[in-house]
């Protein structure tokens, strides 16, 4: 045999559907497959974790589609149906629309026993929380069903138990009949906007007066364009339109309060993929996720692409022309990590898809998810100030978003399909003929693990017979800190092995695909050593 | 049992890290894969080449007329000299690989209406030359007359390697008895076995890796199997061929 020679591939760069196959050959970090994969904030792609049930798994309304939550006091609130509800586990749930609610407030009592302040039409709901001088702050929710006035809803009291609590709760009206789809709280206003009636007005209310539309401070502005969503980020109030985007500044001075256009160019395709993540604001655009950059210069904005890398999957979104997709986003603060989920109202959990953005020293890097119906998801930092993550899905139901080794749609232990492949890899030379010798796998798992390795020469093709796939199994790491002795302590295992796996065949050219469809604890690849022996030009 | 076309192919390919073959996949076997099989093939040709007379190769157990111990036995005909060697073979891509033309022996017995004494001896082989030179005229002119037939003394070899002729030519029937050798059938079937024993395997894996190492333009590991093959080849030679005692005597007489 010929001798042997190294390679060495860490991996990073995320996703890559936009390179060709020639170019991918100068690139051999990124991922041609990475889907329910996650960048590692620590390096290489870790495979994403489960979700849970939320308590014990009751519903807050049957089997009513979850239209919107947001994390609250110590709870979490959720539109399903035409009502909105609250819950502090997940086990009971509070229905907090209710008519009639004193000025003072309801006792807990009183508030449960309140007539249901009905959400006709209730669509996909949005929520501003003003935190002012409250023990939780003041919620607004309007929804895109427009059927509506915005509703308000606080409770005060710092007892664990909901009975000693105080509830209020009220619509709000902004003006006359129109009922703003989108809501958001920015510089001591409530800013309303999106009426069906109005499409492209946004009202803002009193300062400091968010219930109030009519007092000081109040207003209303007309635009070119319908908008699509709002959001406050520094000192400028961002409005998302369908084709363009504006900002609002100087909201409490009379004289110099201003709608200034960013672009006329470009719009946002849904108001819930907007997130303000990393000091920016990341939103999905037709062409593909943007940022808007606030920069040092007054007044000067950059706008920019972020995700040329997965562009071909944002086109499949644009181009399916059978699903009507709904989005939602959040961000995963601890990761670095902007989510954004999109299904169909009629596709299975399984079918549902995300993206996930993380930034790192390189920039934004990207993968996929498959498996998590999101059609309502959120994340914050409860009154405890633990930050927690939500999703729903149209079957009703709440889940603990990312955490475990196992999806649990409806309460069903399922398992995650993970799937990483590499770029065809030629080692330096295409017209080479390359036999593998071995590879070393990389892996950092967080529990027992076995993926599986597989390994396909020359782009996969029928011309050559492929190598059977082979198991990386790992036993449970030493972690410290975690180990209880006497138990499960595992002593002696590495907390990143490095698993050598003999490998067969040749070819001009080879990826490596690594996947497990499991519901064994998370991995994360950091990277391959592979051993393989050049002969002939052929 | 003897060693299969898939395991001698496997052999190779775990020798050469690559992906080994199963009975299903065997036979749409592409690339690499493909290349070891016709390799195999060819080192078998290589094999029966080099040595067609290996014992593996004969057509037939000896021994099958007993006394007489040739594997192939052809009636003669009175008044014909010459006789095809293998008797159901239309071309010379179906004949026997090889004949041992220093063993063909003559004998009545066993033919129909002959009794003893028997007529029982080994045909001297000549060449080709010798026999025109020195017979082939005065038989001719005699082939017409029945008179001039007699017991045959010599075998001779045709031109074209397909038939042997009896000099003289034959009075009557006789049973010629010799030995043949067949050129080794080209494996097919996963399932097919080699002739070779099992302890001589190594000696076609050895030649194919040598096809498969030039292949992959690996010419240093295609001459080290070049090597062992030529070493597997001897050793089969003087363990198959030549295994009697090697001692010499010398009847000369000194005065």
């Amino acid at each position: 045999m010929a001798a042997s020679q190294p390679f060495s591939v860490a991996l990073q760069g995320g996703l890559d559907k936009s390179s060709n196959t020639m170019e991918l050959l100068t690139k051999p970090g990124v991922a041609t497959r990475l889907s329910n994969f996650e960048i590692s904030t620590r390096g290489g792609y870790r495979r994403i974790n489960g979700y849970t049930q939320l308590g014990d798994g009751t519903r807050p309304n049957s089997s009513n589609e979850i239209l919107g939550m947001t994390v609250y006091a110590d709870g979490l609130i959720a539109a399903s149906g035409t009502n909105i509800y609250f819950s502090q586990d997940g086990d009971s749930w509070l229905q907090i629309n209710k008519d009639s609610v004193a000025g003072g407030g309801d006792n807990f009592s009183t508030f449960s026993g309140r007539s249901a302040l009905t959400r006709t039409s209730q669509g996909k709901a949005h929520f501003a929380i003003f935190e002012g001088n409250t023990t939780y702050g003041e919620v607004i929710i309007t929804d895109e069903g427009s059927g509506v006035k915005p509703f308000y809803f606080k409770m005060t009291g710092t007892g664990d138990a909901l009975s000693s609590r105080t509830f209020f709760a009220k619509e709000i009206t902004v003006s006359g009949t129109h009922f703003p789809k989108f809501c958001v709280i920015h510089d001591k206003h409530l800013v309303v906007a999106g009426a069906a009636t109005a499409l492209n007005t946004i009202f803002y209310s009193g300062t400091s007066d968010i219930d109030d539309f009519t007092s000081s401070g109040s207003g209303s502005i007309v635009l070119d364009d319908q908008v699509v969503g709002l959001k406050s980020f520094r000192n400028e109030l961002f409005v998302f339109c369908k084709n363009s985007i504006y900002k609002l500044q100087n909201i409490n001075n009379a004289s110099t309060i201003a709608i200034v256009p960013v672009t006329k160019n470009v719009g946002c395709v849904d108001g819930k993929t907007i997130q303000e993540f990393a000091g920016d604001l990341i939103f999905l655009a037709p062409d593909g996720f943007r940022t808007i950059a606030g920069t040092a210069r007054i007044g000067d904005v950059e706008l920019g692409t972020i995700s040329k890398m997965i562009q071909p999957v944002i086109n499949d979104i644009f181009t399916n022309t059978v699903i009507d997709y709904e989005f939602s986003s959040v961000v995963l603060r601890d990761k670095s990590q902007y989510r954004m989920y999109y299904s169909g109202s009629a596709e299975a959990t399984s079918n549902s898809k995300g993206i996930t953005g993380t930034l790192t020293a390189r920039g934004f890097e990207w993968s996929e998810v498959r498996g998590i119906q999101a059609p309502a998801i959120t994340s914050g930092f409860n009154f405890a100030g633990k930050e927690k993550v939500y999703h729903g899905d149209r079957n009703g139901f709440i889940y603990n978003h990312d955490t475990g080794s196992a999806f649990n749609p409806e309460g069903v232990s399922t398992n995650i399909l993970a799937e990483y492949q590499s770029p065809d890899y030629d080692y330096g030379d295409f017209g080479t003929l390359k036999t593998l010798d071995h590879v070393k796998v990389s892996l950092r798992p967080e529990g027992a693990t076995d993926p599986t390795l597989r390994v396909r020469f020359d782009f996969d093709t029928t011309d050559r017979i492929q190598p059977p796939d082979v198991s990386l199994e790992t036993n449970d790491p030493a972690i410290f800190g975690s180990s209880i002795f006497a138990a499960t302590v595992k002593f002696g295992a590495a907390e990143a092995p490095l698993i050598r796996q003999p490998v067969q065949g040749s070819g001009h050219s080879n990826f490596f695909k690594i996947f497990s469809e499991d519901t064994n604890a998370p991995y994360t690849i950091n990277g391959l050593y592979i051993n393989y022996r050049p002969s002939g030009r052929q | 049992m003897a060693t299969t076309y898939l395991t001698l192919t496997n052999e190779v390919l775990r020798e050469l890290n690559e992906v080994q073959l199963t009975s299903a996949n065997f036979a749409s076997a592409v690339g690499i894969q493909a290349f070891i099989k016709e390799s195999i093939n060819r080192s078998l040709n290589d094999i029966a080449n080099a040595e067609p007379q290996l014992p593996f190769f004969a057509v037939a157990a000896s021994g099958g007329t007993d006394p007489f111990y040739g594997n192939v036995t052809v009636a003669s005909v009175a008044g014909t000299r010459w006789y095809t060697l293998k008797a159901d073979s239309s071309s010379i891509t179906t004949d026997y690989s090889s004949i041992d033309w220093d063993d063909f022996y003559i004998t009545t017995i066993n033919v129909s209406g002959e009794t003893a004494p028997f007529v029982s001896k080994g045909l001297k082989f000549i060449t080709l030359t010798d026999w025109r030179r020195y017979l082939r005229d005065s038989e001719n002119a005699d082939d017409a007359d029945t008179q001039n037939h007699a017991e045959p003394k010599y075998v001779i070899r045709s031109p074209d390697n397909r038939k042997f002729g009896l000099s003289p030519i034959p009075n009557k029937v006789y049973n010629v008895h010799f030995y043949a050798y067949s050129a080794p059938t080209p494996l097919s079937a996963h399932g097919d076995t080699i002739v070779l024993p099992d302890q001589y395997a190594s000696v076609i894996t050895a030649r194919t890796r040598y096809y498969v190492h030039q292949f992959k333009e690996s010419i240093q590991q295609a001459a080290f199997a070049l090597d062992d093959y030529k070493k597997g080849m001897r050793t089969m030679k003087s363990n198959l061929i030549n295994p009697q005692p090697k001692d010499m005597t010398d009847d000369r007489v000194y005065f």
